[in-house]
């Protein structure tokens, strides 16, 4: 993806994936540190805060370029839909990343005790994040340009969205997927759903966010 | 068979409109052929800039519509931004990936244009110039079907915008579409010059490119020339068209003035 490498090196170059990546990686400090104890351990909680952090970084990674760079881009990918799956293939990377993150710090030894974590509590950890990852990825996409121009609205936006979608239980894929991993062993065929929900989720808000580009009849003038 | 190119790119009844004020473009026809540049005249202010997105697909008419946009347009906005953090190496690098050209072209091209920045400096560290030539050479280098550049000649040097100027010309392939204020665009060959005015397009007489001439000692030539001329201490200043530059140059020589300057 031609794209998602330039999109990757002006946001690495930017530096402002730094705060989220951090508050994150502070967060499995705080859940996973002394004693994780063993499976399912500090997932949930951090399963849910990865789900804020995703969208914060799909809203820095959407909105890293320079609005009139952003044209330029456009122009040369070849339209505003190549450069939204460019934007789309670089917030999926970050969530992998995360996501594995998540799933294998209770094995690695750091300091403490380290707890037997059988193949499917890993897999099962691993598919959680991913769910809460990639629908962080798709409130975040909806948050930010060329959809929300303007910072400010979407910080409000992403917030109240993910406040109220995040502690319903019943509601998937992040209220479910943090339900099910809770339990022991993890329910694998819902967390797999979930994780398909959430994957679905992105992808169509990257259509989404495409088409508000081109279906922009009366865009504020630049 | 001897069959006239087909235009490349085609607007019809285009309409741009922000908010509720008046429409910016109003059904706006305009056909750009390869070979052919469009040139479109304007003040500020007038749509070209919102004409020339359109026509690069990056912004989406009110109405109507634009067909055979090839897949790759390369475009130069009137403003490049100054504030991008890569630096010029890299961000023409994954340029040329996304055009599907050979980066390898780039640093010539630079050279031609005098480009006197750092390729490996963050682009925020160049110069005005330097980051529109930078924008140029993204453009001119990607072999696209269709070139969109937005007052590419400002903020060049002479040297620079003749170059920029012959590459222009050299591109006889693209479908070409400048805005340009500086009368430049109007010398391209085959240049058809039209007017952005009151949202509509029209043809307009290219200005004539004048010369301005200093001369020493002409005072009392004062009277036979032309109206444009100012007096400044002992110099006279004369602006004519470009065509009148040699026999004012030899009448005033063989009447005994020096002079001191010809410039475009």
């Amino acid at each position: 993806m031609i794209v998602a490498r330039y999109v990757l090196a002006d946001l690495l170059r930017s530096q402002r994936f730094i705060v989220p990546v951090f508050v994150y990686v502070a967060t499995l400090g705080v859940l996973f540190g002394g004693d994780p104890g063993p499976a399912p351990a500090g997932w949930p909680a951090s399963a849910l805060i990865l789900y804020p952090v995703s969208a914060w970084l799909a809203i820095t990674t959407a909105n890293s370029e320079d609005p009139v760079a952003r044209l330029v881009t456009v122009a040369a990918a070849g339209g505003p839909a190549v450069v939204a799956r460019g934007v789309l293939a670089a917030c999926l990377l970050a969530d992998v990343v995360l996501a594995a993150a998540s799933a294998i710090r209770p094995v690695i030894p750091i300091v403490t005790h380290v707890y037997p974590y059988p193949a499917i509590a890993l897999l099962g950890g691993g598919l959680a994040h991913l769910a809460t990852a990639t629908a962080g990825t798709a409130v975040g996409l909806l948050c930010a340009r060329p959809v929300i121009e303007r910072v400010g609205w979407s910080l409000l936006a992403a917030v109240t969205v993910v406040v109220v979608t995040g502690v319903t239980p019943w509601l998937p894929p992040v209220g479910t997927a943090v339900k099910a991993i809770e339990t022991v062993p993890p329910d694998l065929p819902a967390l797999a759903v979930d994780a398909a929900i959430g994957l679905a989720m992105a992808v169509v808000a990257s259509l989404l966010s495409a088409a508000s580009t081109m279906a922009r009849r009366t865009p504020r003038p630049r | 068979m001897d069959v006239e190119p087909p235009p490349t790119v085609e607007l019809s009844r285009v309409e741009v409109r922000y908010g509720r004020a008046a429409p910016v473009l109003h059904e706006l026809d305009l056909q750009v052929t390869p070979g052919r540049p469009v040139v479109v005249l304007g003040g500020n202010g007038s749509g070209k800039s919102s004409l020339l997105r359109v026509v690069a697909g990056c912004q989406a008419p009110s109405a109507g519509v634009v067909t055979g946009r090839p897949r790759h347009v390369g475009y130069v906005p009137d403003r490049f931004p100054s504030q991008l953090r890569m630096p010029a190496r890299s961000y023409l690098r994954h340029l040329a990936a996304m055009h599907g050209s050979d980066p390898s072209e780039a640093p010539a091209l630079l050279d031609e244009l005098g480009f006197t920045g750092g390729l490996d400096v963050p682009m925020v560290r160049l110069s005005k110039g330097n980051a529109q030539k930078v924008a140029l050479v993204q453009a001119l280098c990607s072999r696209a079907a269709l070139l969109v550049l937005d007052e590419p000649w400002s903020g060049l040097d002479a040297a620079a915008a003749a170059a920029l100027s012959s590459r222009i010309s050299g591109a006889a392939d693209a479908a070409v579409l400048v805005a340009d204020h500086t009368g430049t665009a109007a010398a391209l060959p085959g240049a058809r010059v039209l007017a952005l005015v009151g949202g509509r397009l029209a043809p307009a007489s290219p200005p004539r490119p004048m010369v301005t001439i200093t001369l020493l000692g002409a005072d009392p030539l004062l009277p036979h020339l032309p109206a444009d001329t100012a007096v400044d201490g002992d110099r006279v200043v004369v602006r004519v068209p470009v065509a009148d530059r040699d026999a004012l140059l030899s009448w005033a020589l063989a009447r005994g003035c020096g002079v001191l300057a010809v410039q475009p």
